[in-house]
């Protein structure tokens, strides 16, 4: 016999499922602003969504996944209001896909970037937040949060191999900014090191 | 080197922003 879901019923998932995610969604939703007011925006307009949409989930599947791609189609839409392009209705938002590259607020990011990057004194924070947001993203979703290649492939929309060549991509822009920070503390990349060995 | 992940700071958001999120859904519909 189905269940019949009522207001309660959407109370308790909420509760339990969607805002035990709170704290990374901020984190994430901060990491791609790097402004507090922005940050809170968008995590609420995350969970407004996915309120108004929850009779659109399943009880028990990946609630965190869902979540992120909410917030990340809902930072892409923020830009393209900055811009004045056409929005997209809610559902659309939830359920479709978004095109890969969007040159229009790609460039407004390296404003702010640039605008970060002279408030930071840290060199290994800056490298990481100086990352394009596309491979910045990535980074977070893969090292930070934990997701697989599939899910962060859902979240992003975009296929499993180019999930595979962005965080290739970001960890070796990542290796280039930071390598000489990294050798201070011992670290070097063992891949340089091998093809000198074999060069002499 | 995946140090990068300590230099990514996890950011606990404010109280009020917990509050606001629950007045809000409190009025929309579900």
């Amino acid at each position: 016999m189905a269940m019949k879901k009522d207001a309660t019923y959407y109370d308790k998932v909420f509760e339990e499922e969607f805002l035990p995610h709170l704290d990374a969604l901020y984190t994430f939703a901060f990491h791609l602003t790097y402004n507090e007011d922005d940050a809170n925006d968008l995590v609420q307009e995350t969970y407004l969504k996915a309120f108004r949409f929850i009779d659109k989930y399943v009880e028990g599947t990946n609630a965190k996944a869902w979540l992120f791609k909410i917030l990340k189609n809902a930072f892409i839409n923020q830009y393209r209001k900055q811009s004045k392009q056409p929005n997209r209705v809610d559902y659309e938002e939830i359920v479709s896909y978004h095109d890969e590259e969007d040159t229009t607020y790609s460039s407004y990011m390296d404003l702010r970037e640039e605008m970060f990057q002279q408030m930071m004194g840290d060199e290994v924070t800056t490298a990481i937040n100086t990352l394009p947001v596309d491979f910045r993203t990535v980074i977070l979703l893969c090292d930070v949060e934990g997701f697989t290649y599939e899910e962060i492939a859902k979240i992003v929309d975009i296929p499993i191999g180019t999930v595979r060549s962005r965080l290739h991509r970001a960890r070796n822009m990542l290796k280039e900014k930071l390598s000489e920070y990294a050798k201070k503390f011992g670290y070097q990349d063992k891949r340089i090191e091998k093809k000198d060995k074999q060069n002499h | 080197f995946r140090f990068i992940k300590s230099k990514i700071h996890s950011r606990k958001p404010s109280p009020a922003l917990i509050k606001s999120i629950k007045e809000k859904i409190r009025i929309a519909p579900a």
